[in-house]
């Protein structure tokens, strides 16, 4: 086995823990801009799993879709909400509902939580325990984000997460969808930032702030 | 020969000590564009109060002289629990780990109760924001060190230490990472380094440990300083040992030590460094936030014991 395999196998095996990792410290964080620079390492570390599970499985079509995660969700993303915090001037804590160390435990909880509940479709399924769990755990905090945070600009890192758990799902359970249906998926995801983006703004710009937990004439 | 290793890796840990704290500062004063003092600085302030004068309050016990002695006493017998050349320690086979934690307890209570001794209201005051940091930090200290045994099958720290020597370098199991977090939230709070306490401040608003020392002079200061120097060397190896010991001699030729002795200094330098970047780019935390930062140590703490089980 070549020096290649070997660190593509070793990436795998442990790339589960660095997920769990940003996962924690996304909870943990206090500052937006913080959260953003963890979401680029989050979806830097799926971007190594997807090479390296393309590279011992053979797929060429596979480091298309790494090139295109790579550019999207760990360049393009994190630097326009990079922007759009600079444009904001708004206060720059994620104004939680929780503090850091509830999170913390909240999402320590959810991580627990998706062990025990991929542990039935780990024979049927197939693929590493602890990757499945990331994955869940992914789509689990990245809701919990959305619901905790009353920045407007952390529901879209909440979506983002969210994104990251479903994506890493599909690499898990069936290497990836089919191209086409990725490049969709990575442009849709673009397309709803770029929108999102300009709804924190007409909420600043109508409201004078973006404190989602302020926004209640609409409701019924 | 092993017991000459041993003996030699204590008094390295007594000597290097205060200048590990002279390299922080120095660093530390670089990266602010300062020029900062010399590295050997803390030898010199060490001398220069040796050879002072004691001064005692007039209302103070015998605890007030006691204090210094059983923290730079206690301080030194957890150091000699902590391997850093090879895979065992001085008094590798007299106790665990817990035994290692509480002997820094230790050493904080007597110092706490010789600040309150003291009788000055500053004391008092350093000494209840210690116990409410200590007694926070207590919980993920001993929790990080169970999930640490628990994974090695050993509960004492040169145990865990050979078990890991032997383990997959490149293999990250979540329980090391996990507690690795947790310890080095913790050994921030434990040896009062910047988001918890200043170790450069006078300020009486914010100051922890430098309130409680505020009464001592000469001698007496000398071994707090110096033991204070000592559990920061202390937490820094013991890091180092239970999370990145390879490198660490396996046997016990010339040859071998030298090079561990060479690796040792290169990943103390690395954490040294790190200590003084992240001290100069956070700011300090507010009293009432600490408990919230130790919170985080808690889960981690606590996470990482339950991942034994899971990761079995």
């Amino acid at each position: 086995m070549g020096l290649f395999e070997t660190a593509a196998a070793k990436a795998l095996a442990s790339s589960g823990v660095f997920l769990f990792m940003t996962v924690l410290l996304i909870a943990a964080a206090k500052r937006t801009s913080t959260c953003i620079g963890l979401f680029s390492v989050q979806s830097l570390v799926i971007t190594a799993q997807i090479v390296a599970a393309s590279r011992m499985h053979h797929l060429a079509e596979g480091f298309v879709i790494a090139a295109m995660v790579l550019t999207v969700k760990v360049v393009a993303i994190p630097y326009a909400l990079y922007r759009i915090v600079e444009e904001l001037k708004a206060p720059r804590d994620v104004s939680s509902s929780t503090s850091s160390s509830q999170s913390v435990f909240i999402a320590a909880g959810l991580i627990l939580l998706s062990f025990f509940a991929v542990r039935p479709y780990i024979g049927v399924l197939g693929g590493d325990q602890a990757m499945l769990a990331a994955s869940v755990a992914l789509v689990l905090t990245g809701g919990f984000l959305m619901i905790s945070r009353k920045k407007a600009l952390m529901q879209v890192v909440g979506l983002l997460v969210l994104d990251n758990g479903i994506f890493l799902a599909a690499l898990t359970t069936t290497f990836g969808m089919p191209l086409v249906i990725e490049i969709g998926i990575v442009f849709d995801l673009l397309m709803g930032v770029f929108l999102m983006g300009l709804f924190v703004f007409r909420i600043r710009d109508t409201f004078n702030h973006v404190d989602v937990s302020k926004l209640r004439r609409l409701r019924g | 020969m092993k017991l000459a290793i041993n003996t030699v890796q204590i008094l390295l840990l007594l000597l290097l000590a205060p200048l590990v704290r002279g390299v922080i500062a120095r660093l530390k004063a670089r990266i602010q564009n300062r020029h900062g003092a010399s590295v050997w600085r803390p030898y010199a302030d060490l001398l220069k109060l040796f050879r002072k004068e004691d001064l005692v309050p007039d209302s103070a016990s015998f605890v007030f002289r006691l204090a210094p002695i059983v923290l730079f006493t206690s301080t030194l017998v957890a150091a000699a629990f902590v391997p850093l050349l090879h895979g065992s320690a001085l008094l590798d086979a007299t106790g665990d780990f817990v035994l290692l934690v509480y002997l820094l307890a230790l050493g904080r209570f007597f110092l706490m109760l010789g600040a309150m001794d003291g009788g000055s209201s500053f004391g008092g005051m350093g000494a209840s924001r210690e116990a409410l940091v200590s007694t926070l930090a207590e919980a993920p200290f001993l929790l990080a060190l169970v999930s640490v045994a628990i994974a090695a099958r050993s509960n004492s720290i040169a145990g865990m230490v050979r078990w890991t020597l032997v383990q997959d370098f490149f293999q990250f199991s979540a329980v090391h990472a996990l507690a690795f977090a947790a310890l080095a939230l913790v050994a921030i709070a434990e040896t009062g380094r910047v988001p918890v306490d200043n170790p450069t401040t006078h300020l009486e608003l914010t100051m922890i440990h430098e309130a409680m020392v505020l009464e001592y002079s000469g001698p007496s200061l000398a071994l707090i300083e110096w033991a204070s120097a000592i559990k920061l060397t202390v937490i820094m190896a013991l890091l180092i040992a239970l999370f990145v010991p390879w490198g660490a001699a396996s046997s016990l030729s010339a040859m071998a030590i030298g090079i561990a002795s060479l690796v040792l200094l290169v990943k103390i330098a690395a954490l040294v460094l790190t200590l003084a970047l992240v001290e100069s780019s956070v700011a300090k935390l507010r009293m009432y936030l600490v408990p919230d930062f130790l919170g985080v140590a808690s889960a981690l703490a606590i996470l990482a014991v339950v991942f034994t089980a899971l990761m079995r």
